[in-house]
């Protein structure tokens, strides 16, 4: 009987198991030495920045290691309340029944924000409440062209739409929205591409934009200019903190780096990211 | 006689189906092309040899995306190690060791391919709590890569399975005739002949598996450190163009650049994966 030839799929599924077994092996004997760490979790708006602030806190304080996850608010609140994450990050205020100690960090403001083309520029609190009721539905009503108006409106579950409710004093529910959208470049890139759209986003991150030459314009709230600068005295009426949260009192590592993420260190970090460093 | 205003309809009727074909193709390459021009004109610039090489920096508007790309390679890793060897026995248990028509085999059949129709979300939510939090394995890359392992094997099983039922019956009967072991038809003649449909499985896979993020946002995650062990939780590229796309403003430039680099990887894979499958095929088709 002739030799019939192996092929390569044995060796080739023999590697892809032994790299299985030292996988294993790397895991089980990996690190989980001294290194202290630190797991957080939470906002899409916040994680970027605490990305930022972590990685320069791990340079100073050698033998710790901080990771940030992602996931939103809502995910920051429970993982953070289970002992999931050690601290949670939130874009927006602890609610009733939310059983957790918040460090603020940073301010952001709310904007409502249309296509660089519209002529409006100035819509009051009655006017935003109207449009997102459906009371409104052309901008001819508010100063603007014979055009039906494209009302956004975030998803549930996003700090900013709990913000927007906030100080529309509306319930979900009552919006009669025409898109519903997720994270802030989505709403922006929603205001840019329909010139009759309406929608709603952190005014840093839509300042940014604007000067960097996306369509869409910034609309002042009962002639209130969105700027950092009114989010940072107070003036301005849309505002949510940004914010690290705890179950109790933060002790050891976690304290360390609260301290350190609300601390004078990282304004320029919070500054690069758009927002209004807390305290100001 | 043949009625020549019929001859005409015919030729008429060819002749659309075939502008039908020839537009058809045509808007898949200019879909595609219209893809390539948008990610190059925006990422172009921003492609460097010390894009590839550097660290995340300024949360990836700066830097480059080294850890990123390794974090990637270590989960698709994890990943085939474990759907490959377990995708190619399930398929061989399904097609050689049960009778087709067998309630057990059926069931099963079905379950993979239900499986296959689940959306990655709803792997990342599983993966999350169970590889990360029941086995306690963390955000890490290998909960991200068994994660993905559990995804892309419905892909793998079916494909392998389709391998082993285009290898001729008279492979078996003959084997059977010679009193060979099982162990040695399936070694040299039944899963090489399969060895086609496996590439095509394990191609798929990876395609499916690199370019996923809801299922790996849960669990390898968000951390851009360079991964040390995989036990680290490790940002995929998929991920990262993502959180620029979403969440980083003025991320959109290097998102793009990202996105050129993980089309790159994922075009070689697929070239390399077709090119390997036409040799081993060779090979297997001359020996028989």
């Amino acid at each position: 009987m002739h030799k019939i030839p192996s092929y390569i799929p044995q060796p080739l599924l023999f590697s892809l198991t032994s790299i299985g077994i030292a996988a294993t092996l790397l895991c089980s004997c990996g690190k989980k030495d001294e290194t202290r760490q630190l797991i957080l979790t939470g906002s899409s708006t916040c994680a970027p920045m605490v990305a930022d602030m972590a990685k320069r806190f791990e340079e100073s304080h050698p033998g710790t290691r901080i990771d940030v996850q992602s996931g939103g608010s809502s995910r920051g609140i429970a993982d953070a309340t289970s002992g999931l994450a050690d601290i949670g990050m939130i874009s927006r205020n602890l609610k009733e029944g939310e059983d957790l100690t918040p460090h603020r960090m940073a301010m952001d403001g709310v904007c409502v924000i249309v296509h660089q083309d519209n002529p409006v520029e100035n819509l009051t609190k009655q006017q935003v409440i109207d449009i997102y009721t459906g009371k409104i539905e052309n901008w001819k009503d508010v100063g603007g062209a014979d055009k039906a108006i494209v009302v956004a409106n975030k998803a549930e579950g996003r700090a900013t739409l709990e913000v927007f409710l906030g100080y529309t004093g509306l319930d979900n529910a009552d919006i009669q929205a025409d898109i519903v959208v997720g994270e802030n470049q989505q709403a922006i890139k929603t205001a840019a591409g329909n010139p009759n759209a309406i929608s709603y986003v952190s005014i840093g991150e839509a300042a940014y934009e604007a000067e960097h030459g996306t369509p869409i314009k910034l609309i002042q709230a009962d002639g209130l200019a969105p700027t950092t600068g009114a989010v940072a005295n107070g003036s301005f009426p849309i505002t949510r903190p940004l914010q690290l949260v705890t179950k109790g009192e933060a002790t050891g590592l976690a304290k360390e780096f609260i301290d350190y993420a609300t601390s004078e260190e990282v304004h320029d970090l919070v500054e690069k990211h758009l927002f209004v460093p807390a305290g100001n | 006689m043949p009625d020549p205003s019929r001859h005409r309809r015919t030729r008429t009727a060819d002749r659309l189906l075939g502008a039908l074909c020839w537009a058809s193709a045509l808007a898949v390459v200019a879909v595609f092309l219209w893809l390539l021009w948008d990610l190059l004109s925006q990422g172009l610039s921003h492609l460097s040899w010390s894009f590839l090489t550097g660290t995340v920096e300024d949360a990836g508007r700066g830097g480059g995306i080294a850890p990123v790309i390794l974090s990637t390679l270590l989960i698709l890793l994890v990943c085939l190690a474990v759907a490959v060897p377990l995708g190619v026995g399930c398929a061989t248990w399904l097609s050689e060791y049960q009778r087709p028509d067998g309630a057990l085999a059926g069931a099963i059949t079905k379950a993979v391919d239900l499986l296959a129709s689940v959306p990655s979300i709803v792997f990342g939510l599983f993966g999350m709590v169970f590889f990360c939090q029941v086995l306690d394995l963390g955000f890490s890359i290998t909960a991200g890569g068994l994660t993905l392992a559990c995804m892309i094997l419905p892909i793998i099983i079916r494909t392998t399975l389709t391998g082993l039922h285009s290898a001729p019956n008279e492979l078996r009967l003959g084997a059977a005739a010679l009193g060979m072991t099982r162990h040695s038809a399936l070694r040299h003649l039944l899963i090489p002949a399969a060895v086609p449909g496996i590439v095509v499985g394990v191609t798929l896979g990876i395609s499916r598996a690199m370019a996923e993020t809801a299922a790996l946002i849960f669990t390898s995650g968000y951390a851009t450190r360079m991964p040390s062990s995989l036990s680290d939780s490790g940002r995929a590229m998929s991920v990262h163009i993502y959180d620029l796309a979403m969440n980083v403003p003025g991320g959109a430039a290097n998102a793009a650049a990202s996105a050129a680099i993980l089309l790159a990887v994922l075009t070689a894979i697929n070239f390399t994966a077709s090119k390997l499958s036409d040799r081993w095929h060779a090979k297997a088709v001359v020996t028989r």
